[in-house]
């Protein structure tokens, strides 16, 4: 049963890079204070840290070499593809009903004329990609994000994060297919998984290397980046929208 | 039902009135951001010079554009404080090296691409305000990139860029401070560390 949340997590967890969502962590520019458990985080950074540079991040160079960027865009988009379902239930519970129609006519048209969804057919008709998991879910009836959180091999997160990657999990059109035969479920779920990683890793690379490069504490910028990304994607509607959780007083250093 | 109408009302009323006594001028300050990377595009990325006069043409442009003592002061947060006048100095010019290598080398990858602005945002900062842009990218959605922007007695000064909701102010400004606060060398071993970095080689690409 663990087993099965953690496969399919993997595979939804990509989402949580793209589409996730979170609380208003705050409007002041201090992000630590959500690392209650910073110890603990830095020994799981560390570890994940060792497993990409030896397994993850050499793997996702050698596909880079392997493929075309023709390639890797018909793959993401087939990946992209089998996440519509679980944007189509999730807008639902948001009330995005427009969007959740959109959501399942382009699952419908990129999985048959989009060829298993590696063209974005729909997409070229002006229907409008929407990714959105239980995370945003989540968010938008405001629940609470918890604190900043590394997880094994899927890297920052939080609780209300963690969480809605299993929820997703079940709503991946590869869990329903295989669900009937264990031996055979298992496998694909495995191999699609890594299939994800590696493609979602190939697409970091670059951005990665770049943080690496520049930071003096690489666990620092990578979890500032990523709660200031998941508090601008809150939608919750206590919350303001827009610049507001970068717009602190910029100034106030400046007159002491 | 009454009481929400009014409350409705009211926040009109005070949107409206926020939104003329904006003390920066908006379309100003876009054609600053607009200037500021058509020149970057064309005299730099674009242009049939070599890599060293295309490295000072950045640095002079990054130098002019961007108010880098005012970000680095923001960046040191709490530290700023307590830092001596010689920690001051060292910090900021360390960091003002260290953003014209790794912008001029990110700035390389919009080779081929160009910004598309998308007016502007009002700041509850003093004098600033947010000019919005996009840039298409190969694959995929398009990259957001605001600018913030601070008018000065000196013009306008961009103060911070973010891209995909990252701050780069604000991420190095929580990159040091956890530095600070996790070793005893404090303020000169931040400089230390980012001396080292200013001096690596650069990345191939």
């Amino acid at each position: 049963m663990l087993k099965k949340i953690l496969t399919s997590s993997a595979l939804a967890a990509i989402m949580l890079l793209t589409a996730s969502c979170a609380t208003n962590p705050s409007e002041t520019s201090e992000f630590d204070q959500f690392d209650r458990f910073e110890t603990f985080n830095r020994a799981m950074f560390k570890f994940n840290y060792q497993f990409d540079k030896y397994l993850a991040k050499p793997v996702a160079k050698g596909y880079r070499a392997i493929t075309t960027p023709f390639i890797r865009e018909r793959i993401n988009n087939a990946i992209s593809n089998l996440l519509e379902p679980m944007s189509a239930v999730n807008q639902v519970l948001q009330g995005e009903f427009k969007q959740s129609g959109v959501t399942v006519g382009r699952f419908a048209v990129n999985s048959t004329l989009g060829l298993v969804g590696t063209f974005d057919v729909a997409g070229a008709w002006g229907w409008k990609k929407e990714i959105s998991g239980f995370d945003s879910t989540l968010a938008k009836w405001c629940v609470p994000d918890g604190p900043y959180i590394v997880l094994p091999l899927l890297g920052p997160s939080t609780p209300r994060a963690a969480f809605s990657l299993a929820v997703d999990a079940y709503m991946q059109p590869i869990y329903w297919a295989a669900r009937n035969d264990a031996n055979t479920r298992d496998k694909i779920l495995w191999a699609s998984s890594a299939l994800v990683y590696v493609a979602v890793r190939e697409g970091t690379l670059d951005l990665t290397d770049d943080l690496e490069r520049n930071s003096v504490d690489y666990y620092a910028t990578m979890r500032t980046a990523y709660l200031q990304n998941r508090a601008k994607k809150n939608t919750c509607i206590n919350s303001d929208a827009g610049n507001v959780n970068y717009d602190f007083d910029f100034g106030i250093e400046e007159d002491e | 039902m009454k009481k929400n109408l009014f409350l409705s009302l009211f926040a009109v009323m005070f949107l409206a009135a926020g939104s003329t006594q904006a003390a920066v001028d908006a379309a100003k300050a876009e054609a600053f951001v607009k200037n500021v990377t058509t020149e970057g595009i064309e005299q730099i990325i674009n242009a049939n010079v070599s890599q060293q006069v295309k490295d000072e043409r950045f640095a002079k442009l990054f130098n002019q554009a961007l108010d880098l003592d005012f970000i680095g002061q923001f960046v040191l947060g709490r530290n700023w404080r307590t830092a001596t006048p010689e920690q001051r100095k060292a910090f900021i010019k360390v960091y003002r090296e260290l953003n014209i290598k790794t912008w001029s080398q990110r700035f390389d990858e919009f080779k081929g691409k160009n910004f598309i602005f998308a007016g502007t945002t009002p700041s509850n900062s003093k004098n600033q305000i947010f000019v919005n842009s996009t840039v298409p990218m190969d694959q995929g959605e398009p990259a957001k990139v605001v600018w913030r922007v601070k008018q000065t007695a000196d013009g306008f000064k961009i103060v911070d860029i973010i891209i995909e909701n990252v701050s780069l102010a604000i991420t190095a400004r929580n990159e040091y401070s956890s530095f600070i606060k996790n070793n005893p060398g404090g303020v000169d071993a931040l400089i230390k560390d980012l001396q080292a970095k200013v001096n690596q080689p650069v990345a191939k690409k």
